[in-house]
């Protein structure tokens, strides 16, 4: 059976765009290539101040794979909302999907148009939000 | 020469090689041949890669110095311990023997078996050889001492099982911050020390401290579960704050604790005054120990008086101690120590049972007020002493009457409203004290039906002088009156207080005004004289 993990974080990265961008990129060839290792997809955004990402996967790979994450001082006050197990996975063409292609593209216009603020939303709709965009933006 | 596992080496003057055994030569000899002198030897036994680095220079200083003993590592992993000894014509004899295993169950010995880290032992050797300079580090060593928080609750919730999980994870965690030069060791349970050098201080313990506070302290998720702890660092700076290892660990280790008390999830460094201040803590706590065998502790009784009818009600039983040397110490300095050290269990426990002694020694109705500190909440055993205290003074329940803060109801509410309500059904009463200075009093009133509300001296000491704190305690009394409870005025002082408090509709007055706390034997007076009178 499958789990999804969904959480949200404070970013810390760099301020300096071009930087971020880099910090960003990096962030997903890495997650991308791990994830591909043990079967793990999913979904990671980001706006000017926070990171959401979405992990689905074997429940012992999604555990190692969120315990790397919790080791990463690029990010902190890491709040776990979800980690239950799914009938089937949202992003299973994905190693690991990026909603928005730069930190100044339309979704951080969105973000800051609608003054999203992750922690007032629940897994669910996070998910789905993810799940809406990315079918939008990226496909 | 003597063919053993003990490689010998007889080196003449000016360091020439005169004699070897076998074994010398398998340890130091790459190629077999000969080597006219001992640095010869021991040059190409390092470029031939036989002896560790650095084994050279310590074997020829030996030598030089004429005798004594050394140990070095070969570079295939064997612990050498070589002994020099002078012998006739100036000549050196060294021994070389082989003491891997030795070394080896030494190790183990240093090490924890759950978590692979250094245990004590081996934090201690390590600081003792950088304390004396013998590791030849720049800069101030740094120790912090680190404790988990919340992990108790993880072994008593997930299992011990799971708990050697964490504690593993924690350690893989704590790994990842680690710089070079760092000795990470587990000193028990869920304490962890890490000595950090040569680096630039306090900012290099800080940085690390808060870094490991931030990473270790994030959830962990395990087999299903989430886990959630806290990290809280002591650090103590050599050699300031411990010159040697034993101290640098205890001062390490009273930051912690000060850290632990500033509120957890927090990093203190060592400081003079920390120290002051837990030797004169612990000063106290001796003592107090002491007080409650030698009887130093005493009760104090303060009359309460019906505003009405201008009748004598009872007394509060009020704890004074008295020490030999300190002379009279305030409850405000020894209680808090008390609590958090148990000590008031048993304290509290004395109290009891003096308290209904006294109490049972007066006249009916008259009533002993006796304070319940929230610890004393926690103990099971509550309820059986309050009844058994009862019992032994033969005191009707009815006078007995039992004040709580609201600092007993704050925490686990419903246990505690169990046990007042345990309390009531002796037939013994219940009191509010302090009324009006928590968050939530009105709150507490609606759970459990107190029998008293004592409003809070604060509020009596404006009630001529300021019209908030008299709007206050009219409505106090209006809501004692209305919920069928007592009202009781605590530190009334002077007339026109007493009249303010009587018009507002209070039941009854306990003060300076009234009557000082008095002494056993002076309390029965003032009742001998007050039935006297009547």
């Amino acid at each position: 059976m499958d789990y999804r993990l969904v959480y949200h974080s404070a970013n810390r990265l760099e301020s300096d765009q071009d930087q971020k961008h880099a910090q960003i990129e990096q962030i997903l060839e890495k997650s991308r290539r791990n994830n591909a290792q043990v079967g793990v997809t999913g979904a990671l955004m980001f706006n000017a101040g926070h990171f959401i990402q979405v992990l689905e996967g074997p429940p012992a790979a999604v555990e190692a794979t969120f315990e790397r994450i919790q080791q990463d001082d690029r990010h902190g006050d890491v709040a776990l909302i979800q980690f239950e197990p799914i009938a089937q996975r949202g992003f299973s063409n994905w190693s690991m999907a990026y909603v928005g292609s730069s930190p100044t593209d339309r979704l951080n216009g969105i973000g800051a148009r609608s003054g999203f603020d992750p922690g007032k939303l629940d897994a669910e709709t996070l998910f789905q939000r993810l799940r809406a965009l990315l079918t939008q933006e990226q496909v | 020469m003597l063919e053993t596992r003990t490689g010998i080496v007889l080196v003449g003057p000016e360091g020439r090689v005169l004699q070897y055994n076998l074994s010398a030569a398998a340890l130091l000899l790459a190629d077999r041949a000969p080597r006219e002198t001992l640095a010869q030897v021991l040059d190409d036994a390092e470029k031939f890669g036989l002896i560790a680095a650095g084994a050279k220079e310590r074997i020829l200083k030996l030598c030089a110095s004429g005798g004594g003993n050394c140990q070095f590592d070969t570079v295939d992993g064997r612990s050498i311990h070589l002994a020099a000894s002078s012998a006739e014509h100036g000549q050196i004899l060294l021994e070389f023997i082989d003491v891997t295993p030795v070394v080896r169950s030494v190790r183990n010995e240093q090490r924890d078996p759950l978590t692979g880290l250094p245990n004590r032992v081996a934090l201690l050797e390590r600081l003792a050889s950088i304390l004396t300079g013998r590791d030849g580090v720049s800069g101030q060593p740094a120790l912090l001492y680190i404790d988990l928080d919340r992990f108790k609750s993880v072994n008593d919730t997930l299992g011990h099982a799971m708990g050697d999980l964490v504690l593993k994870r924690v350690v893989d965690r704590m790994g990842r911050v680690l710089e070079d030069g760092d000795m990470l060791v587990r000193l028990g349970g869920d304490e962890f020390g890490l000595l950090q050098v040569g680096k630039s201080q306090p900012h290099a313990a800080e940085a690390l401290g808060r870094k490991l506070i931030d990473i270790v302290g994030r959830a962990y998720l395990l087999q299903g579960n989430m886990v959630n702890l806290g990290v809280s660092i002591g650090v103590a700076l050599a050699p300031a704050d411990g010159d040697e290892a034993g101290l640098l660990i205890k001062n390490a280790d009273l930051a912690l604790f000060k850290a632990k008390s500033d509120g957890r999830g927090t990093l203190r460094f060592f400081t003079d005054d920390l120290n002051r201040r837990v030797q004169a803590r612990r000063a106290l706590e001796v003592d107090m120990r002491r007080a409650l065998a030698l009887r130093e502790f005493d009760l104090a009784y303060q009359p309460q008086y019906d505003v009405g009818t201008k009748q004598l009600v009872g007394f509060e039983a009020l704890l004074r101690w008295t020490h030999a040397e300190r002379g009279v110490v305030s409850p405000a300095d020894f209680i808090p120590l008390a609590e958090e050290t148990g000590l008031i269990v048993p304290l509290g426990e004395w109290v009891l049972r003096t308290a209904c002694r006294q109490a049972a020694s007066w006249p009916a109705p008259l009533s002993v007020s006796i304070n319940l500190s929230p610890v004393q909440f926690r103990t099971p055993e509550l309820v059986p002493i309050v009844l058994s205290a009862l019992g032994q003074a033969g005191l009707d329940p009815s006078r007995l009457d039992i004040e709580i803060t609201e600092g007993a109801l704050l925490d686990n509410t419903e246990s505690v409203v169990a046990i007042l309500e345990q309390i009531k059904a002796l037939g013994a009463r219940v009191s509010m004290d302090d009324f009006g200075t928590g968050y939530s009093s009105l709150s507490y009133l609606q759970k459990f039906a107190f029998d008293k509300i004592k409003i809070d001296q604060s509020f009596v000491r404006g009630v001529v002088s300021q019209p908030d704190s008299a709007a206050i305690v009219r409505a106090v009394a209006a809501l004692g009156a209305s919920l069928g409870m007592t009202t009781i005025a605590e530190g009334v002082e002077t007339q026109a207080q007493l009249d303010e408090i009587g018009r507002f509709g209070c039941n009854q007055v306990q003060g300076y005004l009234t009557g000082r706390p008095l002494t056993a034997q002076a309390a029965a007076a003032l009742i001998a004289s007050v039935s006297a009178r009547d």
